[in-house]
């Protein structure tokens, strides 16, 4: 049994997010697999994360890179077994590293038996089980998301010639949440990895479960009913287990999500994530204070998750057209970059492999509130490729070596699943763990020893903040704060050296430790804190009053 | 003993903090509380709709408010973003200001505005006058837009005016801008101009911010400036110009020594740009078709023709001094003449102008005295205007003005060769 305050383990997680299909590749097949990263579990420990986010790992024809599930309840066979999988959880719990899946509750692959059977005749048992219409003209105005490719909500069944409801696209139909039958469905399914051990779900696409008419179908009080319903199962039953929303929205309706503390435990920060990309293009700190001002407070047992790249497009929804325009035109210059409302690429092209904006918008990342998320491959500055098309370029190969297939696989290079980054920046010649490893002032060295750093000091996961204002916009500082503990982060997110005056006050007499090198700065007096910071540059202090 | 810095320690710290912009809009004030806030919201407004990504810098340099002009803008920098509609910006729009510790004077105010532009590195600035009512957005974005996206180094703005409204400008100090500088700028002496950064550098190393005509009228100054360093100038048509309250703008005397004696004073520092050039050329004209000439109702002329007449009379021997003998004689040779019938002959006015500024280069006189001499003439200039235009429309009005420029042109030579001639 977990304390109260072991259950919060998600407060204090460094999460990695990966594909078990692009990690490592145990079998020679060209597709990652359980054992592969099983493997690979070392050198996740080594770079000292306690946390990973698996992607969809079930069954699926992989018209969606697996979020169109076709069975919940086994492995798919490309990844290896279900035994695999457990061995897996097993060897990460053994390194105090926990395992968090994917759940795609609002949708099945059409592929999945519950949907074969629906649409098999209008009076099958299942047929309640998913939404349909006779004509395509219900819940008009809802938004379409994939507008790259989707026309309509509803999809036209041959079959049962009727129509069926998907938010995502056509081959996904919607499941049917106002059948308690489905709701039942889904709670065996999470019970079913559950017992095996895992240690929390990322509900994917949790907005969208119920339908009403006259309204736009997200963020509906029965979507709301659902989720309390789980979390109460999951408390009684799962004490510990974590529920990680995935609701792009913005803060003021995510916030319903967390409910009184008996929805979500987790819920991603949309918004904040392109606002710090366009913090560090626009040389000024307004648009992330912005943001966090307009956050509102969270129930305490909750946390905010914040990320800087993941495995879709760096979503452009949470912003307006002005903020979308400017984002596109600065990192998406090129077309081939930008997929339905938002940018396929990785962190360090983004950055145009500027080392120093990269360790930045990481600092950055590791220094907020709220759980990170570190998108595999970003910790030794992996490149993309935007011309394999829909999100595919930024879930290539893990580079793991300049050896054949970068140590990813011993297939032949024309088996693997996803073509590796081989060009002259980014390939995985130049960019590899293993050189990385090497090198003491390595990306991958650093990202460790920041990890370390933030892993060190409790403030950083649980401490509240408090953002300054010097009147150097182009410098964001804030104090994070837990108890006795205060740390004080000051980023240059300018490409220039700036000289900022901190009015630190509230800190009198307090020694400014800086915490990568323990070095001591001047005590803070009467006058305000002069800080000089070259281009991109931050500091993480300690504030000690001795 | 080197000069002291200007600037002071708060305001340096302040553009430190600031860091460089692409834009910088100017506001002096002296006692504008009542009007400040309506010009930083229509400032700020005009940044967050035309100009959302870039980095902007509101600067408020004030001669020493008495009032609670001081309080106004740090006040409306609390409320900002409140009131503008759902407009939001990019980046932070910074708000700075200063106080210069001298008497209050539109020049001192333009010092620490292009010297604050040069330190951000602006590249392209725009001042705007808190006294004038009816400052809208699209000034501010249109004084701004051809610096910035045209490479234009002083855009003068261009104005619709009732008939009778800026007379001086009308009738003295366009025509002879024009053709003693070659280049059409109308309105050179508004409260609200655009410039580039490098313009406001080089206007802030030249050594010439203690001359009186600079710290009165500097913007005359600059778009000459402009001119003779051979950048490029243009005007953007804003519209109807505001009227300023009742009271609050200089009598005829002070207007004629603060744009007369600056333009002379101009005229006597770029002499080696004008003296050899001829003709004049238009300048980039922004905005939509306009007329420069709406109705309105002629001032009384009355009392305006006998100060003529009577000053013809008192200032004979200083008129003596400063035209030449026929010009004089011609002078009050009309002054004599019935007020019914009066008129003031354009060649004949040309001519005055032309030997004044002469006159002012050789120093005579008193340079102030002189200048202050060419009031009475004026306004039998303006007495002449009105007999002769009470009922023109503004098509014929604007007619007769372009009649004169070409008369200023045309008698340039003359000018050259009283400036030129040995005193």
């Amino acid at each position: 049994m977990l304390s109260q305050d072991e259950n919060l383990w998600y407060k204090d997680a460094i999460i990695y997010q990966l594909h078990v299909r692009t990690f490592c590749d145990s079998n020679a097949d060209g597709i990652g697999d359980f054992r592969g990263l099983t493997s690979k579990l070392d050198y996740l420990q080594e770079l000292g994360i306690n946390a990973i986010w698996l992607l969809p790992f079930y069954p699926s024809p992989l018209r969606d890179d697996g979020y169109d599930i076709a069975d919940y309840t086994s492995v798919h066979p490309s990844y290896g077994s279900l035994q695999d999988f457990k061995d897996f959880l097993t060897a990460a719990h053994n390194r105090r590293i926990r395992v968090i899946t994917e759940m795609v509750v609002n949708h099945t692959s059409d592929q999945h038996p519950w949907f074969q059977e629906a649409r098999s005749s209008r009076e099958n048992p299942k047929r309640d089980w998913y939404v349909w219409s006779d004509t395509d003209t219900r819940y008009q105005g809802v938004r379409i998301i994939f507008i790259d490719t989707e026309m309509s909500n509803w999809a036209w069944d041959p079959i049962s010639k009727s129509y069926y409801w998907h938010r995502f696209f056509n081959h996904q139909p919607d499941l049917n949440y106002d059948n308690p039958a489905v709701r039942e469905a889904m709670w065996e399914v999470m019970k079913f990895w559950l017992d095996i051990g895992v240690d929390g779900f990322r509900l994917d696409a949790v907005p969208y479960l119920i339908e009403r008419d006259g309204t736009s179908c997200e963020n509906l009080p029965e979507t709301h009913e659902i989720i309390r319903d789980l979390r109460k199962r999951i408390d009684l039953a799962y004490p510990g287990k974590m529920l990680l929303a995935e609701a792009n929205q913005w803060p003021a309706d995510v916030i319903s999500y967390f409910g009184n503390g008996d929805e979500f435990h987790m819920a991603f920060h949309f918004p904040l994530m392109p606002r710090m990309f366009m913090a560090v293009k626009l040389e000024d700190r307004k648009p992330i204070i912005e943001i966090l001002e307009q956050t509102p407070q969270i129930p305490e047992t909750c946390q905010w998750c914040i990320f800087l790249r993941n495995h879709d497009e760096l979503t452009l929804e949470m912003v307006t057209n002005v903020e979308r325009d400017y984002m596109y035109d600065e990192y998406a210059v090129d077309k081939a970059m930008r997929i339905n409302l938002g940018i396929r690429r990785r962190l360090a092209p983004m950055m145009e492999n500027d080392r120093r904006r990269v360790e930045l918008l990481t600092g950055l990342l590791l220094s907020m509130p709220g759980t990170p998320i570190i998108y595999y491959g970003d910790e030794i500055g992996m490149g993309d490729n935007i011309y394999l098309g829909d999100r595919n370029g930024v879930r290539t190969p893990m580079q793991w070596n300049g050896g054949w297939n970068a140590g990813f696989s011993a297939a032949d290079p024309e088996r693997l699943y996803s073509p590796l980054i081989s060009n002259a920046i980014y390939g995985y010649q130049a960019i590899n763990v293993d050189s990385q490893r090497r090198s003491a002032h390595s990306l991958l060295s650093w990202t460790k020893s920041v990890i370390q750093t933030r892993n060190a000091f409790r403030v950083f996961s649980r401490g509240s903040i408090e953002f300054l204002n010097p009147s150097n916009h182009r410098v964001l500082a804030y104090v994070r704060k837990l108890g006795d503990e205060k740390v004080l982060i000051v980023n240059n997110l300018s490409s220039s050296a700036q000289a900022v005056e901190l009015n630190l006050q509230m800190y009198k007499r307090h020694i400014p430790i800086e915490m990568f090198g323990r070095n001591l700065f001047p005590r803070i007096g009467d006058l305000p804190y002069l800080l000089t910071l070259g281009p991109y540059q931050f500091y993480w202090f300690r504030l000690r009053r001795i | 003993m080197a000069e002291e810095s200007f600037l002071a320690d708060d305001f340096l710290r302040q553009l430190m903090s600031v860091g460089e912009v692409d834009l910088l809009v100017g506001i002096p004030s002296y006692n504008n509380a009542s009007t400040l806030g309506q010009t930083l919201q229509s400032v700020e407004e005009s940044l967050l709709q035309n100009f959302v990504r870039e980095r902007a810098a509101i600067l408020n340099v004030d001669g020493g408010s008495t009032d609670e002009t001081l309080q106004v803008f740090e006040q409306s920098a609390e409320q900002r973003g409140a009131s503008h509609k759902g407009l939001t910006s990019l980046r932070t729009i910074h708000r700075i200001s200063c106080q210069y510790d001298k008497s209050p004077s539109q020049g001192w105010a333009l010092r620490n505005i292009v010297a604050a532009a040069d330190l951000l590195r602006a590249r392209a600035c725009a001042v705007i006058s808190p006294a004038t009512a009816n400052v809208t957005p699209l000034w501010v974005a249109n004084l701004l837009r051809p610096v910035h996206r045209e490479g234009l180094d002083f855009v003068a703005p261009l104005y619709v005016r009732s008939r009778f409204q800026g007379l001086l400008a009308r009738d003295l100090l366009y025509p002879m801008t024009r053709a003693v500088f070659g280049q059409r700028i109308r309105e050179l002496y508004a409260d609200e101009w655009g410039f580039s950064g490098r313009l406001a550098s080089q206007c802030l190393e030249k050594d010439v911010w203690h001359e009186e005509p600079v710290r009165v009228r500097p913007q005359a100054w600059m778009a000459i400036t402009a001119i003779g360093g051979g950048l490029k100038c243009g005007q953007y048509f804003l519209g109807p110009k505001g009227a300023a309250p009742a009271g609050t703008g200089p009598d005829i005397v002070e207007a004629i020594r603060q744009t007369v004696g600056n333009f002379f004073w101009c005229m006597e520092t770029n002499q080696a740009y004008w003296l050899s050039r001829s003709n004049s050329q238009p300048v980039s004209t922004f905005g939509p078709d306009h007329e420069l000439s709406s109705d309105g109702i002629p001032p009384s002329p009355e009392k305006i023709f006998e100060l003529f007449r009577t000053g013809v009379t008192e200032l004979e021997p200083i008129l003596a001094s400063i035209l030449a003998p026929d010009t004089h004689a011609q002078i009050k040779a009309i002054a004599l003449s019935d007020r019914t019938k009066f008129h003031f002959a354009m060649e004949l006015w040309v001519k005055t102008l032309y030997e004044f500024a002469a006159s002012y280069h050789h120093t005579v006189l008193n340079r102030d005295h002189l200048v202050q001499a060419l009031v009475p003439l004026y306004r039998g200039k303006l007495y002449s205007f009105l007999l002769e235009h009470a009922n023109s429309s503004g098509e014929e009005m604007e007619a007769q003005s372009e009649i004169l420029c070409q008369e200023f042109e045309r008698q340039k030579p003359y000018l050259v060769e009283r400036w030129t001639a040995k005193s």
